[in-house]
């Protein structure tokens, strides 16, 4: 039922190796897509900004980290810091004159070149040292902000941002700054789904998988995981960007800390390491499950009259979200991407019942 | 029962929907002042926000038991941001679509990232004991609201006292042991400026956040011979730093923070221990004050009260109590300005600029908030530690402002220099 694949023959090896080969993957695809542009006129302004808007970024910061952690196989647990990089390098660089088109870039740039240095080093080891190497560099960058008045921004190490104006559009209110997201999230998307197709992509599978299988292969197992620090940083130090001018309008240093990596990691992990669609099932389940869990329990707490604490009303949903998260870890370890993928699989052979996972 | 995967599935989407239901809620509803508080319950205010969240509960339980203010009821709603700025911007939007007229978040960071969106939507946000210290600056911020003495008057405060006690400062030496952030580094340069002026000398000791060992800082504390200690950092770090004051043989009266010290983390120390130990009090503590007597009297004694009764008359709980009252002195004003509304936030900002002479039967010092100065004068009393309470040492006094002042004004400029 609905991914019909009876009937759809292709004639070309072009027409096979499309993204979404089956008409309902590409027509769901597109309703998806549909349904983001037209966001604002169907939802209320606060699902727009207050949900919409940090979906669509932390979703581009998962999709950057996801093609590190997923596409080369290489933790990192210092993305807020990479994120970090970026945010300030373009509001300073915006600031000091410089247009945002270039500063945009030029964050990214920053983001690549600081996480790959870092990255040349921390590469030399693996696993849990490579997760230990970034760990400190979130610390040094951390650091460095904090310690530094002319980067945060004097003492009140709170810097404001700018309006950025984006090929002679100003990127001010809710709906410019949540369209330019949007956009560099779909580009995000669109490099993420096409790179596992390219070599780059395959030689990262391969190191990814077995780093000396890879290299035997003829991969460059230490130049392809530098390449994947560098562009996973650059989208990184996009999203800083993109954080800073469309989301926050006011950076200071505790917008980057330990708390956001690890929470990119989380989404990375519970949407499904490696997954694109799973980038954006994670970021919304971490995201907004807190939210939606405190406002269940505080409806609750109303509707049935229950006379629990203040201190319970809040830690109840934190209970619950641990809960979540184990829960879905334990039934389905693969990701929210993995739970996707069971129901298609379900209708691609309705109504027999022997899809093979 | 074994929970099937499809179970848990289904249970986790009906939640999301159904929290989402109720809101078109009563945005519409007759008479009611709504305030947000979305505030941090369980990561990194949790030392304050409990009890400064039941004082302010308490207060606005007390006003509308009293008929509210003009008729009108104060709402206040209440949520837990945990610290998170996407959350506290979700609490914060959800707020103004309820009609919120001013949001209270207790937290620097999440203060900092609404100012943007609060001076453009004309909401009025306190940032009492938190947030910018500049924002005592009306003019470069017109809709944040301090009404507290910030950072750089505490310390001036606190110099000021030395100087009572001493006389004269010259020669003396002040040691600053402050946590390594943006917050504990801010009452340097006053240090310094009045440093300058006063004739003493002047020594910074930071120590990494969160704070929870500073066994390397306070022996170079001691080795140093301080006339004075004052010590910066929140929650934990403030009782390691007086264990280490007093393992280190540093006399306690000579040691001080800020406001941020609670009966709880005398608890913490030792109360006979503490005897002696200097803070800085915005408003009385204690349950005598003619105002908490009212709260215990209509709220608490019928079981109205928001959390437990222990905590009724602690510091922070009155710190609450003091916000609370600012806050609804502001809606009283508004009232008086415009008495039929349309309850917006420019009209409670006006409300709160016109807040004058106020202080809740001596419950606090006498406050007078003006569209320029949002600090609402920068008067406090010393207190010391007396083994049971923090007991008062001098009245309601303010000093060195000129200093303060000049730091607020250098730090709105540059703000209004990059904020257009």
């Amino acid at each position: 039922m609905f991914y019909r694949r009876a009937g759809i023959s292709h004639t070309s090896y072009r027409q096979e190796r499309q993204l979404w080969p089956l008409p309902f993957d590409r027509r769901l695809a597109l309703f998806v897509l549909a349904l983001t542009i037209l966001a604002p006129l169907l939802v209320d302004r606060l699902y727009l900004v207050g949900y919409l808007m940090p979906w669509v970024i932390w979703s581009t910061a998962t999709l950057g980290l996801n093609f590190l952690m997923g596409g080369a196989g290489q933790i990192h647990l210092g993305y807020g810091a990479i994120i970090a990089i970026g945010a300030y390098s373009s509001v300073h660089l915006v600031r000091a004159g410089t247009p945002f088109e270039i500063a945009i870039v030029a964050g990214g740039l920053a983001s690549a070149l600081i996480g790959s240095i870092f990255g040349a080093a921390a590469l030399r080891v693996k696993g849990l040292y490579l997760a230990m190497a970034t760990l400190a560099m979130q610390s040094i960058v951390d650091f460095v902000i904090t310690q530094v008045p002319a980067i945060s921004g004097g003492g009140q190490a709170s810097l404001p941002v700018p309006t950025a104006t984006f090929f002679g559009i100003a990127i001010v209110g809710d709906l410019r700054s949540y369209y330019f997201a949007l956009a560099v999230c779909l580009i995000v998307t669109f490099f993420m789904l096409n790179v596992r197709r390219a070599s780059f992509g395959r030689a990262l599978a391969a190191v990814r998988e077995k780093d000396y299988a890879a290299s035997i292969l003829g991969v460059n197992t230490f130049r392809f995981k530098l390449v994947a620090f560098w562009v996973s940083s650059f989208i990184g130090g996009v999203v800083g960007a993109v954080l800073a001018f469309c989301y926050y309008r006011a950076v200071s240093p505790d917008q980057f800390h330990l708390d956001l990596s690890i929470q990119i990691v989380a989404m990375a992990i519970v949407g499904g390491v490696g997954s694109v669609l799973g980038s954006f099932f994670g970021a919304a389940l971490i995201l907004f499950a807190p939210i939606l869990l405190n406002q269940a329990v505080g409806q609750a707490a109303e509707m049935f009259g229950l006379a629990i604490s203040a201190d319970l009303r809040a830690h109840l949903p934190l209970m619950l979200y641990g809960g979540m998260i184990v829960g879905f870890l334990l039934w389905e370890p693969l990701g929210l991407a993995k739970i996707y993928d069971n129901v298609r699989n379900y209708f691609l052979v309705w109504p027999f019942r022997h899809a093979r996972h | 029962m074994t929970i099937k995967r499809r179970t848990f599935l289904a249970g986790a989407g009906a939640a999301a929907i159904g929290s989402q239901l109720h809101v078109s809620f009563a945005a519409a509803q007759e008479k009611v002042v709504r305030f947000a508080m979305p505030q941090d319950f369980t990561r990194v205010y949790t030392f304050a926000t409990t009890e400064y969240n039941q004082g302010q509960r308490d207060y606005a339980s007390l006003v509308n038991a009293k008929g509210g203010v003009n008729g009108y009821q104060i709402v206040l709603d209440v949520s837990d941001h945990g610290n998170d700025q996407p959350r506290a911007i979700e609490a914060y939007e959800r707020a103004k679509t309820q009609g919120a007229v001013l949001i209270d978040p207790l937290s620097t960071p999440v203060a900092r990232a609404l100012v943007p969106r609060v001076t453009a939507d004309k909401v009025n946000l306190i940032t009492a004991f938190s947030g910018r210290s500049d924002a005592a600056d009306g003019t470069a911020f017109p809709y944040v609201f301090p009404m507290s003495p910030n950072y750089w008057t505490q310390a001036g405060l606190l110099v000021d006292y030395f100087r009572q006690q001493d006389g004269d400062l010259k020669g003396k030496k002040i040691c600053l042991v402050h946590i390594d952030t943006p917050f504990g580094k801010e009452p340097i340069p006053v240090f310094e400026a009045l440093g300058a002026k006063l004739g003493y000398s002047f020594q910074a000791f930071p120590y990494t956040p969160p704070g929870n060992d500073q066994s390397a800082i306070w022996p170079q504390v001691r080795r140093a011979k301080p006339d004075w200690v004052v010590f910066w950092g929140v929650a934990v770090g403030q009782t390691v730093a007086l264990t280490e004051a007093l393992r280190n043989g540093i006399p306690i009266n000579r040691v001080s923070s800020s406001v941020w010290l609670s009966e709880s983390d005398m608890d913490i120390v030792g109360r006979a221990a503490m005897k002696g130990l200097i803070k800085v009090e915005p408003c009385a503590s204690g349950t005598s004050p003619k105002i908490i007597q009212d709260i215990i009297k209509t709220v608490i004694a019928p079981g109205k009260g928001a959390g437990d009764k222990a905590k009724v008359g602690t510091s922070y709980y009155n710190y609450g109590v003091m916000m609370a009252a600012l806050m609804i002195e502001g809606v009283r004003k508004a009232f008086e300005k415009a008495p039929n509304g349309p309850i917006t936030g420019e009209w409670l900002n006006a409300g709160l600029t016109s807040i004058s002479n106020f202080d809740a039967d001596g419950f606090m010092p006498a406050t007078t908030i003006t569209p320029q100065d949002h600090q609402g004068g920068g008067k406090c009393r010393i207190a010391r530690w007396d083994g049971e309470k923090f007991a008062p040492v001098t009245d309601w006094f303010t000093a060195n402002q000129d200093v303060v002042w000049a730091e607020i004004k250098k730090s709105a400029d540059e703000y209004k220099k990059t904020a257009k």
